[in-house]
């Protein structure tokens, strides 16, 4: 039956928009990468690569002088660092859940989206693997972490969640970094074949290793995406398990909890759509990508931004009735302290970031509203921030011991580190999305003809 | 003509086309196709009749390997190679390698299946394609779908592939020529070999760089070189100039026995060996034995030194009747004490392997002087 003639509030809201065909997609995204960037882009670059240089001269100084430049020391061994590592894989999982959950889903919406969504993963995991490798202390020495024949004759301890971590976050990043390439290589052949210039066709053609787009090459690819998102998926919800298990399998009160694994997934999943959204909120504009990643896109994001939120508050409501129930003082005191201790303000930060302001999202309008989302997804993004804070900061300087307490006082490097990486990331979404095909074309081309055809009202919802 | 062409193709302008497209050549009687599309056409596969991937199969392969694999390493390292109880667990306690054996199936799973479907099945990197040369690739990359005919059983009347692809509703129909298939000469080798020898090259000194070198320069080396007392080295903080200083006068070791005899004789009154005779015993006295006596005594105790060209002194010969006859006691004196040239072996051997040396001194006088009994 035809969209058309059925009542409004039955219809299927396109995927894309407006004047849109599979020649104009392939024009638009060469047009990114062999067009002059605008002055705009200049500015912008400029300014996230001074970041960028100042986040690694307080890394070189810190690594001169010594992990005593920054704020962490005992009890508060873990500071800004393993927060911002935290952090950061946690933005990254976004991507593998846009591209791998969604797609296993057959959330069509995904496809406009899921190129850069990966992006931002395999970036978010670059400027991740800067934090542990850099707390070590002695950071040219990082490669012990990984067992490997040596003259000491020793092994890395395979019961420590620590290695279990290397383990993970390694695999994790690899496995995003090959899923991000494979999905590139049709488009980079694409790009090959359209491309003028004589340079960057060559380059093209090595990195597309000569993909043809046969219905042979097409059918072991997608079976190779299918199983690549059945893996990942897995993969995805075990690395931040993995992760809150270096917290969890500790006897710290507000760490030594069972809810940790899932805890930590949702949040990781909250906090990177949050960066999903806040990052589509400016490049739909800018690179004039509104056609393709509509409204309707934004609204399905904020959806998940909403449902994680409320999926958030129910994981922190278990916590703190956790620690009631436990009738443990330790506990029950730093669940106290989160927030109503000296630093209340961070545990009550986190709610109203993480609980409260996502509420606004129930409004249809505001779903659809870019200035409410920036503000939500920002808030959300520090939220998240705060709470790996106070999971870390505020559980280590008060534990079971008064006598031991102590007070975490962050110092300009670790102000200028968590800086820097910001930077880092955003110069490279900003080179990336110069350089590379931000839209992954041979998934959204499908839509693009179910589109036209149902404008022509030839449609089979197939 | 059949074997230089390579096929015959036509552009079709949509999914849907292609699809109608494909029974009407296959009536035809052209049974090999190939499809080339911008986006997976669903259906086509079924349609040109290309069966399965069997991707599926080598990913599940690969990835038992990496379980199996990623749990025998942790056996290995945690309970063999390096066993280090923790928590009072035993060395083999499997439930906790379990995430990292998670991590590496999944690594061995995915890399098979994205690596696997580009150099295995999809045989790329591949440059050699003549659709890689067509007129038609910049379409069919960007918005057109092709259907190519290729040759069955090395045959193909191109003639009647174009009349069918025509009426199929192609359009723009080219003929692809064969790619060359020579194998490629000596340069090709020669290059190709010489640069992964470079690349070898290169690595090595990098890793050698980064390992060996890199290392040495501050602020790697600040930690060697904190203000910190050398045991082999000089030092100004004491007196004597000493970095290590001597333990205080009647320092006793743990587990030191002093002897209180006064001499050979007394000793061989008062001392009786207390270890058994059992092969571990005469084992782990050869070994000591061989270690600390034989340079001098000779590996059979005949008192020939295995350095005598440049040794002057005369050491005792221990399958003498002297030695045969002393007691026990006798020798384990002269072993901690010395007699003569010989220094005290009281700090290099301990007690125990003193006692076990002798027991093995025994045995090497009775294998030199046997009797008849011991024959039986």
């Amino acid at each position: 039956m035809s969209e058309a003639l059925l009542p409004e509030a039955l219809r299927v809201e396109p995927l894309v928009e407006g004047d849109v065909s599979l020649g104009g997609l392939d024009d638009q995204v060469r047009g990114w990468i062999e067009r002059k960037p605008p002055r705009s882009w200049y500015i912008a670059i400029t300014i996230t690569s001074l970041v960028t240089l100042m986040g690694f001269t307080c890394i070189g100084y810190m690594i001169y002088n010594g992990i005593g430049t920054m704020g962490n020391n005992i009890p508060v061994a873990w500071g800004f660092l393993i927060i911002n590592f935290v952090f950061w894989v946690g933005i990254g999982h976004a991507g593998t859940l846009i591209s791998v959950i969604l797609y296993l889903f057959r959330q069509k919406w995904r496809n406009a989206i899921s190129r850069i969504a990966e992006a931002t993963t395999v970036f978010a995991f670059i400027c991740a693997l800067i934090f542990p490798a850099i707390h070590v202390g002695r950071p040219w020495l990082s490669y012990w972490l990984f067992p490997y024949p040596n003259v000491r004759h020793l092994w890395i301890n395979f019961r420590s969640p620590l290695v279990w971590d290397v383990f993970a976050v390694a695999t994790y990043f690899s496995v995003s970094i090959l899923f991000w390439y494979m999905g590139l290589v049709p488009d980079l052949a694409t790009l090959r074949e359209a491309t003028s210039s004589k340079i960057r066709k060559g380059f093209y053609q090595i990195l597309s290793m000569g993909w043809v787009g046969s219905a042979r090459n097409w059918l072991h690819y997608e079976k190779a995406y299918l199983l690549l998102a059945g893996l990942a998926t897995g993969l995805a919800l075990s690395v931040h398990s993995v992760v809150s298990l270096d917290f969890a399998s500790s006897i710290v009160p507000g760490w030594h909890m069972t809810i940790f694994p899932p805890y930590f997934v949702v949040g990781a999943a909250f906090s990177g759509f949050a960066g999903v959204v806040l990052v589509f909120a400016f490049v739909r504009k800018a690179m004039a990508l509104e056609n393709y990643v509509t409204l309707k896109h934004m609204d399905l994001l904020n959806k998940m931004v909403l449902s994680l939120s409320c999926i958030m508050t129910y994981a922190y409501l278990m916590e703190g009735f956790t620690a009631w129930y436990s009738s443990n003082t330790f506990i029950r005191y730093i669940f106290a302290n989160y927030v109503f201790g000296d630093q209340w303000w961070a545990g009550c930060l986190t709610i109203a970031c993480n609980c409260i302001f996502p509420q606004l999202l129930w409004v249809p309008k505001f779903r659809r509203s870019v200035p409410v989302m920036v503000f939500v997804s920002a808030g959300v993004t520090l939220g998240m921030w705060m709470e790996r804070y106070t999971i870390i900061v505020l559980s280590l300087h008060r534990d079971f011991l008064p006598s031991s307490w102590g007070v975490y006082i962050p110092t300009p490097i670790d102000f200028g580190i968590l800086l820097g990486s910001i930077g880092l990331f955003l110069t490279l979404l900003l080179l990336f999305l110069r350089k590379l095909p931000i839209i992954a074309t041979s998934e959204v081309k499908p839509d693009i003809v179910h589109y036209q055809s149902m404008k022509n009202g030839e449609v089979d919802h197939g | 003509m059949a074997e230089s062409t390579f096929g015959v193709l036509g552009i079709f302008k949509s999914g849907a086309d292609l699809l109608k497209a494909v029974p009407k050549v296959k009536e035809k009687g052209f049974a090999s196709l190939e499809a080339y599309t911008p986006y997976p056409v669903h259906g086509i596969d079924k349609a040109i009749g290309i069966k399965k991937s069997k991707l599926g199969i080598l990913v599940f392969i690969m990835g038992t390997i990496g379980a199996v694999s990623a749990f025998l390493f942790q056996w290995w390292t945690s309970a063999v190679s390096y066993p280090l109880r923790i928590g009072g667990k035993p060395y083999n306690s499997w439930e906790a390698w379990v995430p990292a054996m998670f991590e590496v199936t999944v690594l061995f799973a995915t890399f098979t299946a994205g690596l696997g479907m580009l150099f295995i099945f999809n045989k790329l990197p591949f440059f050699g394609s003549p659709i890689l040369k067509s007129k038609a690739i910049a379409a069919t990359t960007r918005d057109r779908f092709a259907l190519l005919i290729q040759p069955t059983g090395g045959l193909l009347d191109v003639e009647a592939a174009r009349a069918a692809l025509l009426e199929a509703g192609g359009t723009d129909i080219e003929i692809l020529p064969a790619p060359d298939l020579t194998p490629p000469g000596p340069g090709w080798w020669a290059r190709n070999l010489a640069g992964i020898a470079l690349v070898c090259v290169a690595v090595g000194f990098g890793t050698m760089w980064a390992i060996k070198i890199f290392p040495t320069v501050k602020p790697m080396v600040e930690m060697e070189n904190q203000a910190k007392l050398d045991a082999q080295k000089a030092d100004g903080f004491f007196k004597d100039g000493h970095g290590m200083q001597l333990p205080p006068v009647g320092t006793v070791p743990r587990h030191y026995m002093p002897i209180l005899a006064k001499s050979p004789d007394q000793a061989g009154k008062d001392l009786v060996n207390p270890l058994p005779v059992t092969a571990k015993v005469l084992q782990r006295g050869k070994a000591g034995y061989d270690i600390h006596c034989a340079v001098c005594h000779g590996y059979m105790g005949r008192g020939k030194p295995l350095l005598d060209k440049f040794y002057k002194a005369s050491p005792a010969n221990l399958q003498s009747s002297t030695v045969m006859n002393a007691p026990d006691g006798y020798i384990y004196f002269v072993i901690s004490k010395g007699k003569g040239s010989m220094p005290s072996y009281e700090a290099d051997i301990s007690s125990k392997d003193r006692w076990a040396i002798i027991h093995y001194v025994r045995a090497l006088q009775r294998s030199l002087h046997a009797k008849e009994e011991d024959l039986k």
